[in-house]
């Protein structure tokens, strides 16, 4: 059985940063070895202002009350508490140059990788998710 | 049953009562018992399911006033 759990965040909203992260939290949680690549607007997961501020799906913005109801954690704070467990970030390096990002505007910690990065990590993975 | 560590994960949601348990687990011995109350109901298939996957026995588990009750002793 695969002792590894790989995740690919495509997406940079804040229910797609939810699903990326109670995964990988509860996978880091079941001492399972997991990485996550983000791509795309996957970044913003991982970006140190945008994770703040990650927006709902349009005409979605009324869940925040339930959010709020049913105490679920900021993204922030599951971003500290997955890599705390031991989640590796890998920031996608061909997305970056398109935006004009570097490793500084992203959480501490993070590395920055290509495909090959990942699909090396990926190839004996169960499940490898995408989100 | 001798309870070694109690952990109270009430008012929690997914995953925090499972990423709370796994750290409260570290912090006990093999074969002693951890109690864990949470009143999340996705708890009810997410304990013994994470309590399976890292080999320890759920000993018992009740559910009082809607306060979920889980006694799972560390793997040896």
């Amino acid at each position: 059985m695969s002792n590894k759990v790989a995740i690919i965040a495509a997406n940079g909203g804040l229910f797609d940063a939810y699903k990326v992260f109670n995964i990988a939290t509860a996978a880091a949680a079941s001492d399972k070895e997991v990485q996550i690549f983000f791509t795309f607007e996957g970044l913003n997961l991982i970006h140190k202002q945008a994770m703040h501020n990650l927006e709902m799906p349009e005409g979605k913005e009324h869940f925040a009350e339930g959010f709020e109801k049913a105490n679920i954690p900021s993204i922030p704070e599951l971003v500290e508490m997955a890599q705390e467990l031991g989640v590796t970030f890998i920031a996608c390096q061909m997305t970056m140059d398109v935006m004009g990002l570097t490793k500084e505007d992203f959480v501490d910690g993070i590395e920055v990788g290509g495909a090959v990065t990942f699909l090396e990590f990926s190839k004996d993975a169960a499940p490898t998710l995408t989100f | 049953m001798n309870i070694t560590k109690t952990l109270d994960a009430k008012g929690l949601a997914c995953p925090m009562p499972i990423v709370k348990t796994k750290k409260a687990m570290d912090s006990i011995s093999s074969g002693e018992v951890l109690e864990v109350l949470v009143t999340d109901k996705g708890a009810i298939n997410d304990i013994p399911a994470w309590a399976t996957a890292g080999g320890h026995t759920i000993i018992q588990q009740k559910t009082e006033a809607d306060v979920l009750y889980f006694y799972i002793q560390k793997a040896t």
